[in-house]
């Protein structure tokens, strides 16, 4: 019992880890990057499966839970992009407007409307981006009917209008907020020494703010793309006319709850509906970062 | 004026003209109380149609469409088609800003949230004037585009109906084998149950037949019980709804039907759903899916063959309901004379019928379902199938059940939840049932 005891008493042989760390990390690494890779495929695999089932043929989309198949096929992707009287490629054209149009909107808006709020002293201004960030409690369906109401009487139903316009106006709170916050973080001093350069705000905004903004921007840009990229419920009422229809509508229009639906040609062309937000993404994922990391969001 | 006052003057005019242009908005997008119109009149320029679907009845719609305005030169369209759940979102936006599309396609199961608040035209008079024909519909089939008021809101044109869709090739494995022609619920229960002892490990005899409202009301007819009273309440009581629940939940104990878990976690659609993929025997599906159910079977490892069959019937006679779908006219419609002639051709034009290929249920006008059943149809079997087993429920004059207001938005939902509270043991069946009869009917009516 004594000679246990004295085991027990030892202390540990932290001298033998010591002595190897290199391996050791590199041990830790491995082990690391194995957890994270599972992780990472256990998330994929949804997305995966999607992609192998839009090349199985029509009725095996639903035959297992394995991403490969027995069988490949392209005409998914064949019949998806030439679907009804136009093809898929319209509605590709019709969102790439929108979302344009909807991100421009937001950037000159929403960045204008944060430097008002960040930079400029005004009456009620507490006030004011209180109810600004408060439209972030609203939801969106409580303004939908009286948004109808409004669009159909100007005559606006089958335009993109209702879908770009109102981001010409600041209207998403979360945008606002977003940038006040990034350029609360640039420091006052260079304002005003563009001031003495003899700046007023406009010159302060595009020169100084704006230029030194692009994370918010980009993280706005982002924002913007996959919401007004993904939209369903605005495209669905403002967008009935099918030439009008945008990559959301298109994919619904592969679904029939009353008939038969075609889930090949819909994971077909959800597929590629996905590479523009994926190629978005890369392309500003620095900046999106930065700006999360950058503007109390994280 | 000083600055203050200056844009607080500014804020208030801003607030007051939003306020201005959504209340001219409210009162002046079409008519309020439903109008009246016998449909006669010219027959000429822009009508709205609307109707849910896929892309395979768009193209048809489309090409009916097209065959309209061919015959009728004057006349232009346009249209809007969205998935059903979508089209009645975007239905239920425009009703409310009373800028429905002229033409718009309805459910029995539908129409009632939408004549309450008047934004359908009634159509008797338009019927009754010969504007719109409905002498080739029988008139049992056509009372499904009544309001619980009792006027004709919508022209069906195609019926759907429950039905139970048996996997032969499993049962045959069984010693259930093949199903009868007719059943009664004893026979019914029965077969599944020795179904079951047959079967191999993962595959179930039967669905969660208890979360199925269809296949309740299917239950409910065939014992001469009322589904929904007069006053637009429920019209079963608690006892008749245990006795259906305690059923399935016994099959469900017995391992005979799904357990919970997996019924919640089925994928929606009759194309994707456990018997089309092979996991249970028999599934209640919509008559007219027989033939997409089949081509998914058909794909997957096992394949097999299904059969469809009427759902039991019971001491009061046949247990199946139809389901009927149609065109209706909004009443905030400024060309009802074109729209009632759309509908006129949608329902009756032979050759339009057999265009539609009845897409969306079995045609209501015999002249159509005639063309598609006969020897020189050009549809497949399986949809030949589907229509004859139409004619014979029609044939033994099926009852109507009428749907009130507020039932899209609580029945299903609240049956389902409330069976599967029961079923997970998260509550007695009892409890269940109150629960039930309390959230439904506070929402009924």
């Amino acid at each position: 019992m004594s000679t246990a005891q004295t085991r027990v008493a030892m202390p540990r042989p932290w001298s033998a880890e010591t002595q190897r760390p290199a391996r050791n990390k590199v041990l830790r690494g491995i082990i690391k990057h194995a957890v994270l890779i599972c992780f990472l495929l256990i998330m994929l695999y949804p997305l995966l499966w999607m992609v192998g089932a839009s090349f199985r043929p029509g009725n095996q989309t639903f035959a297992g839970l394995g991403i490969f198949s027995d069988t490949y096929t392209a005409q998914n992707y064949a019949d998806g992009w030439s679907v009804g009287n136009l093809n898929f490629s319209r509605y590709f054209v019709n969102s790439a407007i929108i979302t344009v149009g909807a991100i421009l909107g937001n950037l000159v808006a929403c960045s204008l409307t944060a430097y008002a709020f960040a930079r400029l002293e005004f009456r009620f201004k507490g006030v004011l981006f209180g109810l600004v960030i408060a439209t972030m409690l609203l939801p969106q369906h409580v303004t939908l009917i009286p948004k109808y109401i409004i669009f159909n009487q100007m005559g606006w139903v089958n335009t993109y209008l209702p879908l770009v316009v109102p981001h010409w106006f600041a209207v998403d709170a979360f945008f606002v907020f977003l940038m006040v916050q990034f350029i609360r973080t640039l420091p006052k001093s260079l304002d005003e020494s563009a001031r003495i350069d003899g700046c007023g705000h406009w010159g302060i905004f595009w020169r100084i703010v704006l230029p030194m903004s692009l994370p918010a921007i980009g993280t706005t840009a982002m924002f913007t793309f996959v919401a007004a990229w993904n939209d369903l419920l605005g495209p669905l009422l403002y967008l009935p006319r099918s030439d009008l229809w945008t990559v959301s509508l298109g994919l619904n229009s592969f679904l029939d709850q009353t008939g038969q639906s075609t889930y090949g040609t819909l994971f077909a062309m959800a597929t590629l509906s996905l590479a523009p937000i994926v190629g978005f993404f890369i392309a500003s994922q620095r900046l999106l970062v930065e700006g999360i990391a950058t503007t109390g969001l994280k | 004026m000083n600055r203050f006052s200056r844009r607080t003057t500014v804020l208030g005019v801003g607030v007051l003209t939003g306020v201005l242009l959504t209340t001219s908005g409210c009162l002046n997008g079409g008519g309020g109380a439903a109008q009246v119109s016998d449909g006669q009149g010219e027959v000429g320029g822009n009508i709205q149609i609307a109707w849910w679907g896929g892309e395979s009845r768009n193209a048809k719609t489309n090409a009916v469409v097209e065959m309209f305005t061919e015959a009728n030169p004057g006349v232009t369209t346009e249209t809007q088609s969205a998935d059903y759940a979508q089209y009645f979102n975007r239905l239920n936006v425009q009703a409310a800003s009373q800028s429905l599309p002229c033409v718009v396609q309805m459910q029995d199961r539908q129409v009632n949230d939408y004549t309450k608040r008047q934004t359908l035209m009634p159509l008797d008079e338009m019927v009754a004037s010969g504007a719109i024909d409905t002498s080739q519909i029988p008139p049992a089939v056509l009372d499904g585009g009544r309001g619980s008021d009792g006027k004709l809101y919508f022209i069906p044109y195609g019926i759907a109906w429950d039905a139970l869709v048996v996997n032969t090739t499993l049962a045959e494995e069984t010693d259930a084998g093949a199903p009868p022609e007719e059943w009664d619920w004893p026979t019914f229960v029965e077969y599944l149950r020795t179904a079951q002892k047959g079967l191999p490990e993962g595959k179930y005899a039967a669905p969660a037949g208890g979360q199925l409202q269809n296949t309740f009301y299917a239950w409910a007819v065939a014992h001469g019980i009322e589904v929904f009273n007069a006053e637009g309440k429920l019209g079963f009581t608690e006892a008749q709804l245990k006795e259906f629940w305690t059923m399935w939940l016994e099959l469900q104990e017995e391992g005979v039907s799904l357990p919970p878990d997996m019924a919640a976690e089925e994928p929606p659609g009759a194309d994707q759903g456990y018997l089309a993929t092979g996991t249970t025997m028999v599934g209640a599906l919509p008559g007219n899916a027989l033939y997409v159910a089949s081509q998914t079977l058909e794909g997957t490892d096992s394949g097999g063959e299904l059969v469809s069959r009427r759902y039991p019937d019971g001491p009061a006679g046949i247990g199946n309901i139809l389901v009927a779908s149609g065109f209706g006219i909004a009443a905030n419609c400024d060309n009802v004379p074109t729209s009632a002639a759309f509908i006129d051709f949608f329902t009756n034009d032979l050759e339009a019928g057999v265009g539609f290929a009845a897409d969306n249920g079995a045609p209501t006008n015999t002249a159509v379902l005639e063309a598609l059943t006969g020897s020189d149809s050009e549809l497949p079997e399986l949809k030949r199938a589907e229509l004859e087993q139409y004619e014979a429920i029609v044939a033994d004059n099926p009852p109507k059940v009428n749907y009130p207001p507020g039932f899209n938005a609580v029945f299903q939902q609240s049956f389902q939840r409330n069976y599967n509270e029961a079923a997970f043991g998260r509550q007695s069946v009892d409890d269940a049932v109150a629960t039930f009869f309390a959230e439904t009917n506070a929402s009924l009516g």
